[in-house]
């Protein structure tokens, strides 16, 4: 018995011995093979902490969704690159009937599929005419004012609208192929996965995807806009922001985005690194619920947060300045309206008398003036007459730690003018819950409004509280308001229309359903190999994924040599098969003069 | 006879857990608040018909009691239903996720159990030597280290590369994006993206064993018949492998059996960490969303997997110290 194993055992010595030596050696050939193909494609890698929820572009909502339909598929009209102002997509020009109710777009010719098909003004009849019919969510209200739609051939489109618009300039809406779409019913459109192979006009199209780990997409060589420089773009996930960070210094990753302060800050001075503060539509609020009750029978806010005066008082008590320095590390804007300044057409900054500034003295008279005293002495205002306490329920993300740090001084603030809260924090989904129901008196939350002011304003109108709307979190509802906002949609003349989206930035700044904190950053950083960058808005804009393809058609290598990184992370094979083989001998050589000497005891 | 019978009665005790399992998940999961459907409806922006045919869908329109049945006969056909976050069925999300958790925990469980019972031995064999006091030291160290902050360390340590040190591995996935390796470049793509996360549990439970080893070792290094076998005249290395450790193992399986469910909680962190796509990070995600059914399904899978464990150390127990079989 012992006599075989010591057998087996030698044999075993033998053959990894030979391993050792010999599959190196054949590995490094076919290892040298692999790595040229490797080095002749140029990919660009960039990572971030979020993946894509679907690749179907009439169900997701996440930002890597629409970073994926931006560079897949095609928008009838571009933003351009330099203000975000209408510019040539698939539709190569435009026109509109004097009345403004009809508009003739001239549609790119020679453009084709990823799949080879051609593309026609069919495609983009058949993509409106399918959102209108199904009323499919994020889409419709910026197609809401269509009338009906014609492609009398191939590079023809007519639209007619209901009222005169501009709406369809800024429809962010992606044109899908007919050959294909036309094949999936409305039941299966909600789980249609639209992967593999996602067929658009776009610059790249998908080829893998692994869910929670990294997407790629290849260059389309025959793309409308232009041959993109790489050949490759990989975008990948990482659940930890170190994680991230670290990618970028060992150069696994060429591009980071969206980090936070902390570790943009600590990125700023490293060699081979550059950073961008990108200026970008985005603001975070503390919401308030000022009267659910309108619309929801059950709801149960605050009456005292009904008052406008108890907002503007709550508004004054803030300090926006410590918020932006301590809590965004500077990173960010003061706060004010509702269209954020990056969109500086629209932008409406509060006169001098209009403004709110950050004074608890006056706050507080104001709040002492409407009634709201403290009558029980214990720091803190009932409603006039002696009521219940001025005390609000104050919900957090738990997602974003930020916001529960921000809450720790806007608190105490409070305090400062004799208001209690009681913060706490949820996820994202059950705080959607909560304000759905109209089961709360404050949060802080954010939005990324679209480069068209449509939709941010939206928020604030009638129509949107629930349960019959959607977006409203504030519950705010003013008639004036609302016609001004159905005004705008209709107004031709861009500057008459910004004098109206002024007015209407003015009056809900006026009423303060929502004080806004700070005007927030996209904090970027990025390989100094790599070069072509287009930024969007070219004044400070974000480098990448703004609103279409351009950085990612033009973006190179910043030198020959640069730009293709290092794939061969970690140790080679042949070093890993020596450590294991070693490990195996010891263990096997250990075993043998065990046994050996087991034999000598006994005998 | 009495092996058989002490077999039937600990697979039975398993599977009245498992029973227990089962019906404590479903209620679990109904006191949670907050409607499913409405959350997975109203994030995704569907109309109200929709949202009631989900909830038809979902079963959600039943009774309780209606419900538990279903729950119980689609359990036992392998349906947890659809996962909000995924859009697929939970099995096949945990399906496609399983393998990268089981080679990780795999790997860091054999690593962590071999080198802590080398370590507690040995330490014990040599008490008080430096050897055994480094040991102690490293074993206390890491042992209270929290996994997930380990794992920080090592990454930015080995990955990010600090000073003049080069980034040695990636700094986290499974495989390089896009390299498309095939054969043993595929192997070593994996195992280098693995070094890093298998590092990390192995470090945090080796103390745990050696520890456990060591004080379990040193009590059985007093008893009578280890100085009778002394006596005899048997050599140190004979005595200490012949009737010191086969004594001293029996803690170590239960350890080991108990530890699977903290090693998963572990892969939790670990994953997150290392953007190890495993069942950790799935549980992470569906954490975040929340996706209830997907919860569901991880939690009876990791629930079943430590009553599966257990079972296991029980039988070997048997094999292991006859007094329990005969009991």
């Amino acid at each position: 018995m012992i006599r075989v194993f010591k057998r087996t055992a030698w044999v075993v010595v033998l053959v990894l011995l030979t391993a050792l030596v010999a599959v190196p050696a054949a590995y490094g050939q076919s290892d040298g093979n692999g790595e040229a193909d490797e080095d002749d494609k140029l990919v660009f890698t960039s990572g971030d902490d979020n993946d894509l929820d679907s690749m179907n572009p009439f169900v997701g909502v996440e930002a890597p969704a629409y970073l994926m339909y931006s560079l897949n598929y095609d928008l009838l009209v571009n933003f351009s690159t330099e203000d975000l102002s209408p510019s040539p997509g698939l539709a190569e020009s435009w026109e509109t009937s004097e009345d403004g109710l009809t508009w003739t777009f001239k549609i790119r010719e020679g453009v084709e599929w990823h799949d080879g098909e051609p593309f026609t003004s069919e495609d983009v009849r058949y993509t409106y005419q399918r959102v209108l019919d199904e009323k499919i969510g994020s889409y419709i209200d910026y197609l809401s004012l269509i009338d009906t739609i014609e492609a009398p051939d191939d590079t023809t489109l007519i639209i007619k609208t209901k009222k005169p618009t501009t709406q369809l300039l800024s429809a962010y809406v992606y044109i899908v192929p007919e050959h294909i779409w036309s094949k999936i019913d409305e039941k299966e459109l909600k789980t249609f996965e639209n992967f593999p192979n996602p067929v658009g006009t776009g610059a790249f199209q998908v080829v893998e995807w692994k869910k929670g780990q990294f997407f790629r997409m290849e260059a389309n060589e025959d793309y409308w806009g232009g041959d993109p420089n790489i050949d490759e773009f990989t975008y990948r996930i990482f659940n930890n922001e170190d994680a991230l960070v670290q990618a970028l210094k060992a150069g696994e990753i060429d591009f980071a985005d969206t980090l936070g302060a902390n570790l943009y800050d600590s990125l700023e001075n490293t060699s081979g690194i550059n950073v961008n503060e990108a200026s970008i539509p985005s603001f975070e609020e503390i919401g308030f619920n000022t009267g659910a009750d309108a619309t929801i029978k059950d709801s149960d806010g605050h009456p005292a947060l009904k008052d406008p005066e108890v907002r503007r008082a709550m508004a004054m008590a803030i300090d926006k300045d410590v918020l932006v320095d301590r809590i965004q590390r500077g990173h960010a804007t003061p706060g004010s309206t509702l269209v954020p300044p990056s969109i500086p057409f629209y932008h409406y900054e509060p006169s001098e008398e209009e403004v709110l500034p950050f004074d608890p003295e006056a706050a507080n008279q104001m709040l002492d003036d409407a009634g709201y005293e403290d009558t029980d002495d214990d720091g803190i205002r009932e409603m006039p007459g002696g009521g219940d306490s001025l005390v609000f329920r104050y919900f957090v993300r738990s997602e974003e730690n930020s916001t529960r740090n921000a809450s720790e001084f806007i608190s105490g603030w409070l305090k400062d003018i004799g208001i209690g809260t009681e913060v706490q924090a949820l996820t994202d989904s059950k705080l959607t819950d909560v304000i759905y129901n109209g089961k709360y008196d404050m949060f802080h939350w954010g939005w990324y409004p679209d480069p068209d002011p449509d939709f941010i304003l939206s928020v604030m109108s009638c129509g949107q509280r629930p349960p019959d709307g959607i977006w409203s979190d504030s519950f705010y509802c003013d008639e004036e308001y609302d016609s001004m906002y159905q005004e705008q949609k209709t107004l031709l003349d861009l500057d008459e229309r910004a004098e109206v989206i002024k007015e209407m930035q003015r009056m809900v700044y006026e009423d303060a359903p929502y004080v806004i904190l700070y005007y927030d950053k996209n904090l970027q950083a990025y390989s100094d190999e790599w070069t072509g960058f287009v930024q969007q808005p070219t004044d400070g804009g974000d480098m990448l994924a703004a609103y279409g393809p351009f950085s990612y058609i033009s973006i190179r290598p910043a030198s020959a040599e640069s730009g293709s990184t290092d794939d061969s992370e970690g140790i080679s094979p042949a070093v890993w098969i020596a450590i294991i083989a070693g490990v195996v001998l010891v263990a096997v050589v250990g075993t043998m003069v065990r046994r050996r000497v087991g034999e000598e005891d006994r005998a | 006879m009495g092996a058989r019978r002490y077999l039937l009665s600990k697979v039975l005790q398993a599977l009245l857990t498992l029973v227990f399992i089962l019906a404590f998940n479903f209620f679990l999961f109904r006191v949670i608040p907050g409607n499913p459907a409405q959350i997975l409806a109203r994030n995704k922006l569907l109309p109200k018909e929709a949202v009631e045919e989900l909830e038809r869908d979902f079963g959600l329109k039943e009774s309780l009691p209606r419900q538990f049945q279903l729950y119980v006969a689609d359990t036992f056909s392998g349906n947890f239903g659809i996962s909000y976050t995924f859009r697929v069925p939970v099995r096949q999300a945990i399906a496609e996720r399983i393998w990268p958790t089981v080679l990780l925990v795999g790997v860091s469980t054999i690593l962590s159990t071999v080198l802590g019972l080398l370590i507690g031995i040995y330490g014990a064999w040599k008490r008080g030597s430096a050897f055994d006091l480094s040991s102690l030291g490293f074993a206390l160290v890491t042992y209270s280290m929290p996994e997930f902050w380990l794992g920080i360390l090592l990454l930015i340590a080995f990955a990010g590369g600090v000073g003049v040190f080069p980034s040695l591995f990636p700094t986290g996935g499974i495989e390089t994006p896009g390299a498309d390796y095939t054969g043993l470049a595929h192997y070593t793509d994996v195992l280098n993206h693995m070094f890093l996360p298998a590092l990390t549990l192995a470090l945090a439970y080796i103390g745990e064993y050696a520890l456990i080893v060591r004080s379990s070792l040193l009590d059985v290094m007093g008893e009578d018949y280890v100085t009778t076998a002394r006596a005899k005249g048997l050599r140190e290395g004979l005595v200490l492998r012949r009737h010191v450790v086969p004594n001293a193992m029996l803690p170590t399986v239960t350890l080991a059996a108990l530890n699977l469910g903290f090693i998963v909680s572990g892969a939790i962190t670990v994953e997150t960490v290392f953007s190890w796509p495993g069942l950790g990070l799935l549980s992470y995600e569906a954490l975040r969303a929340p996706d209830y059914p997907l919860l569901q399904g991880l939690f009876l899978l990791f629930s079943g997997a430590v009553i599966v464990a257990n079972l296991i150390a029980d039988i070997v127990y048997g094999y292991l110290d006859p007094r329990v079989r005969e009991a």
